[in-house]
Parts: structure tokens; sequence; C-alpha cells
């Protein structure tokens, strides 16, 4: 009996467990919206910027026609004199031959190709990779530590390590063009940069990528047969937006999500 | 205190197979200096590392260096936070091995990083959503829990006689204990648990992208780095005929391990049934095909991840008549070990040796990699493992790791 009154006397919530209760309560959704909505969440990658000259107002793409393609190398070898980059098996732009599954033979080739969800720029611990207000994903060789998460991460074989320091002769200079930016020391990674230098500084004298030559991608600009094109696709009088509108383009392991900005038309238009 | 530890110290400092120990520990650390050595002056071209293959061995040994120092945030909660106090006698030993694994983790990593110069950019260039950036971050804020829960351990020891204060300073770190062990819980849940999310994020690369990777970690790691634990007390107590713990708490320790290991099992067969045997994504079957044409991981996942690893020690685990035999519940300890590690190799591995097809062609240019390590990598990991062992031979000799005998456990 007299426990029974004890029991009675103590009410199921005190006034300071429903404080506690509530108190936790608010603590949690606070930190919720903290994560869902502030520089902290899952949508604000594009939020791991850094201060550059890039700016919304273009968005920069690229077009590669396989059906187009002769296959001459010409723009492997001007990005490898253009970005300094001696080795082969280096390369930021790879081409090799391929066969379709009804057996055309076409070239393959492929720069990095800019990811707007870029399954790097996600992974780098240290913001050392990051995609621009204008869709380039750019590289800080200061930063980065050189662990190759992003290696890892990206699906399409693009980046590229130091391995050891690179003093190699660049065979590919001067026939195929002029280094235009600094080697990379030992110990960091390296990729295609869409020749940011050159739109960076194009844009600053008034030129426009993908229209002159001296502000676009040196690989876009030595094709002899246009095969690729560049240039911003919010600007509809652009040679990309008029390729894509032009022709019917398909984008590299497009079920990854990583919305690529390099845009491809099928090796031979009868197959399709 | 100092006067019992001096007495109870082992007597054998000038017998044989000692020296010899450390005579070979010596040479695992001098060998792994020149690896060292070479990596720092040459850069990352002295392994066998590649474009195809950025990570390896190293990585596999930070990896399995962090899993299997599990065991200090397992008992450290057990001890201090669930306050099963039986647990007690273990708890400083699980502390230590923590210790030495995230220290060699860093060693490793140190190592393997292209630019170790700035190995401090984590802390100021912030990317929140890099799980990599988290697990930096947590593994250096978990070492500093480990250090502030082994420096009273280090302090008793009588070298430190001379300075009272930095006895009573680890009297007072000491009191901290209960927080640090849920701090330590906290971040190591997050760690690795994110250890996995390394692999189990990346939605391009089909082996390893799914949401069970973070699970098989966690309870893999909790699995293994209580089976060292235990191991390593019992394989002290076989030398020093010190048995600091009784065969009921041995028999409470195995069936923890059981237990995680068990659930780890469950979750790995799952896994595999729902991804490979049940459903098929092609992406995810053409790799996994890849890999069992090219590779032998296919096969070691089987009989070492799945039979050696986890079938075989929760059956020695549980069962008494087994456990009873002291030689075959050690090898039971072992293979748990054994499987996280091989674990961790494969999985590591498998992911990079069959990368996605990017193509629209047929000629299969991306052809499977293949990896070994070189003769400098093996060298420095070697040097990482001599530098544990040779931390733990000394702590267990000159520092109180395990209780004296006849003295009340530490709680």
């Amino acid at each position: 009996m007299a426990e029974k009154k004890a029991e009675s006397k103590t009410p199921l919530l005190t006034r300071r467990d429903v404080l506690k209760i509530g108190g936790a309560t608010g603590a949690t959704v606070l930190l919720s919206q903290g994560i869902l909505l502030g520089p902290w969440s899952p949508d604000a990658i594009e939020g791991i910027h850094r201060e550059s000259e890039a700016s919304t107002e273009h968005e920069w793409h690229m077009g590669i026609d396989l059906s187009k393609c002769i296959g001459c190398h010409y723009c492997v070898w001007a990005c490898q004199a253009t970005n300094d980059v001696p080795r082969d098996e280096m390369r930021w732009n790879v081409g090799f031959p391929e066969r379709t599954e009804n057996g055309v033979d076409f070239f393959m080739t492929r720069p990095c190709l800019h990811c707007q969800e870029a399954p790097c720029v996600k992974v780098c611990p240290v913001g050392a990779t990051w995609v621009r207000e204008d869709g380039i994903v750019a590289m800080d060789y200061d930063r980065c530590i050189g662990c190759r998460y992003c290696e890892v991460a990206c699906p399409y074989d693009v980046r590229r390590f130091n391995w050891d320091v690179v003093e190699d002769e660049n065979q590919y200079h001067p026939t195929w063009g002029e280094p235009e930016v600094e080697r990379r020391p030992r110990g960091v990674i390296e990729k295609c940069t869409f020749c940011v230098h050159r739109i960076d500084r194009g844009l600053a004298h008034g030129l426009t990528p993908g229209v002159d030559p001296q502000a676009t991608p040196a690989c876009v600009a030595i094709c002899p047969v246009n095969a690729r094109v560049f240039g911003d696709a919010k600007d509809p009088s652009s040679p990309i937006s008029k390729f894509l509108a032009e022709n019917e383009t398909f984008r590299l392991r497009e079920d990854f999500g990583t919305e690529p900005k390099v845009h491809y038309v099928r090796p031979s238009r009868e197959e399709v | 205190m100092a006067a019992g530890q001096l007495a109870t110290r082992p007597s054998t400092n000038n017998n044989l197979p000692i020296r010899l120990w450390y005579a070979l520990l010596v040479t695992m650390i001098g060998v792994g200096l020149v690896g060292m050595f070479q990596v720092l002056w040459n850069g990352l071209e002295v392994t066998n590392l590649t474009d195809r293959v950025p990570w390896g061995l190293w990585i596999t040994h930070d990896l399995s260096a962090i899993g299997l120092g599990a065991g200090a945030f397992t008992f450290s909660a057990v001890v201090y936070l669930f306050r099963i106090k039986r647990f007690a006698p273990i708890a400083r030993a699980a502390v230590f091995i923590g210790f030495l694994g995230y220290t060699s983790a860093m060693l490793a990593l140190a190592m393997d990083i292209g630019r170790p110069d700035r190995f401090w950019h984590p802390l100021v260039y912030w990317n929140v959503h890099s799980v990599l950036w988290e697990i930096t971050m947590c593994v250096i804020f978990y070492s500093t829990v480990l250090v502030i829960e082994f420096l009273p351990i280090l302090f008793e020891n009588p070298v430190f006689a001379r300075w009272p204060k930095l006895g009573k300073f680890g009297h007072k770190l000491h009191a901290l204990t209960p927080i640090l062990a849920v701090i330590g819980l906290g971040l190591s849940l997050l760690h690795q648990s994110s250890l996995g999310a390394t692999y189990g994020v990346l939605s391009g690369r089909e082996i390893w992208f799914k949401p069970s990777m973070p699970v098989l970690f966690i309870l893999s790691a909790v699995a293994g780095g209580v089976s060292l634990t235990l191991l390593a007390t019992m394989i002290v107590w076989k030398i020093t005929g010190r048995e600091v713990i009784d065969k009921y708490l041995r028999r409470d320790i195995a069936r923890l391990a059981a237990g995680a290991l068990s659930a780890y099992l469950y979750l790995k067969i799952w896994d595999w049934a729902a991804t490979s045997y049940y459903s098929h994504a092609p992406g995810t079957a053409d790799a996994l095909a890849r890999l069992a044409a090219t590779t032998p991981y296919t096969r070691s996942f089987w009989l070492i991840e799945v039979l050696l690893g986890a079938v075989v020690p929760i059956i020695i685990l549980l069962n008494q008549p087994l456990r009873r035999r002291h030689g075959v519940f050690m090898v039971g300890l072992a293979l748990a070990v054994f499987g996280v590690i091989v674990n961790r190799w494969n999985v590591t591995l498998s992911g990079l040796i069959v990368p996605p097809e990017w193509s629209p062609g047929v000629l299969g240019n991306i052809v499977a990699a293949a990896y070994l390590p070189s003769w400098t990598e093996l060298s420095v990991s070697l040097g990482i493992l001599g530098y544990a062992l040779l931390a733990f031979t000394l702590g267990v000799r000159h520092l109180s790791i395990y209780p004296k005998e006849g003295e009340d456990t530490h709680a």
C-alpha cells in the first residue's frame, strides 16, 4: 500500500523530463537542419570552390565527334606539348583504336570529362580539386597531399600521379606546341584542365574560348578535321551549343550519375 | 607500487630467447628504416603502385592496423561506460594495442602520401564532403584520446618516479577515463565505419559501391580487435606464465569476438547473396566475373575471409572443448585476425584491379591490372610491424599493461 502511494506521487513525466526531451529534440532538429541546409549539406558540393577567375556566366563543354575523327593523334600530342606531359603513360588526353559492337573501327579519345558531380572532387580530403563556377574541375597542386583517393574514385581513369620527378625531355615540343604551364612536382596528382590557362587569359583579353584558337583547349584547336569542338554551353551561338543541337550525343557511363561535360557523337551514324 | 613493479619484472633480461627476439625486432626496424629512406629520397616510384592500382600494401596495413586497434574502444566502452568491471584486467592491454595500431597506421600513411610534408593540410583545408577528411580528423582526435588514456600507464613506470608531479598528472588524466571512453566510442563508431565507406561511396566502382561497406568494416574491426587483444594476452601468459585473465573472462571475451564475427559473417553472406546471387546488376556482375577470371581474390574471399577467417574461428571460440585446448583457442583467435587483414587486402585490390569499362567500344582496352608489393613496400611494412611488436614487448615488460597477481584491477 505504502509503495503504491509513493508511486502515485511520482508523475509519469516531470517538468524536468519534459524539458530534457524537448531540449534533445530541439538540438537534433537544429543539428540535422544544419547538416541538410548549411555548407555541409549534400548538395553543397559546388560550395567546395575557391577564389578563382571563373564566373557562373559561362559553362565550358567539349564535343567529340567519333565519326569525324581520323585517329591522327594530333590532339594527344598537342596536349602533351602544351601541358608539358612528356611521358606517354601520363597522358591527360588518351587515344586508342576501338571497335563498335557492329564491327566498325574508330579512334577513341578521352580528356578529363569535367563531371559536374565529380567523384574525385567529393573525396579529396583537403579540397585540392574542385568544380569551378564555370564547370571546370580544377586542381591545386600546392594543396594536394598525394593520397590518390581522387585517382581511386575517378571511374574514367583520368588522373595521373607524379610517382617521381619528371625530368624527361618533351619530344612533342616544339613540333606540337610550346609548354604553357609549369611541370608538376613529385608526389601530386595531375589531370586535364580543359587548358584552363588559355580560357582564363583568353577571356581577360576579350577572346572567345571555342572560337579563338589562343583561348581554346590545345586538343580542340589543333584537330585537322574539326572532330573536337569547345565552347560555352550557356551561349546558344557557341560552337558547342550548335554541336549539341545538331547531333545526337552521349556521355561516357551516364549511369554513374557523374554528369560529364564531354559529349560524344557515335562513330558511325548508320548504326544508330 | 614502484618496488612491486620492479620485483615482478621478469628476471629474463639476459636470457637467450628474449635477446634473439629483440635482435629480430631491431633488424626488422632497421630494414624498415632503409625502405623509408628510399621512399622519402626517391618518391613513390620505388613502389609497385601504378595509376591503375594507386593503393596497395600500405593501405592494407593502415586499414588492418586501425581495424585491429578496435579492441581499445570496445573494451573501454565495456569497462568504463557500461561498467562491466569483470573485463577491466584486459582494458589497459586493449588501449595499448590500439595505440600501437593507430601509430602504425599513421607511420604507413606518412609513407603512402606523395607529400608527407603536407600531412597537416586536412586540419587546415577542410572538405567536409570527403569521408577521408572525416577519417583523418577522427583518427587524429582518437589517437589523442588513446595517448591520454595511455599516459597514466606510462607515468607509473619507476623511471618517472623522479618527477612525482607526472604521476599526479597521470592520476588526474586517469580520472577522465569514463569521459574519454564516451568520446572514443563516438569517434571510433564514426571512423571505423567510414574506412569502409571510403570504398562504399564510390559510385563509379561497381564492386565497392554498396551501403553495407561501412557496417562490414566496423563489425570485422570489433571482431578482429577483440580477438587480437585476447590473443596477445594469451601469448604473454604462455611466455611469462602470468595468467592475467581467468578462463571465465577468456570465455566471455571469446563470445564477444564470436558474436561480432557472426554478425559480420551474416551481413557478408547476405551482401553477396543480394548483390550476386539473387540479383544481376550488369556492372557488378561483369566486374566480379572479370575478377574471378584474372585474380585469386574470389577464391581467397571464400576460403580465407569466409571459411578460415570467420566460420572456423566462430566454431572454435564458441566451443568449450576446443577452447580448453589453448593452442586451438589461440589459432582460432589468430585466424579471426588474419581474416580481417585478408579482407582489407581483398577489398582494396578487387575494386582497383577491375576498373569500370568506360570506352564505348568492345576491344577492351581497359585491361585488368595486377599488383604485388615491391621489396621497398614490404620492408617499410616489416619495419612498422617491428615497431609495434617492439613497443608491445617493452610495454609488457616495463609498464603495468596487465595487473599484477593479487592486485586489485584498475577501474
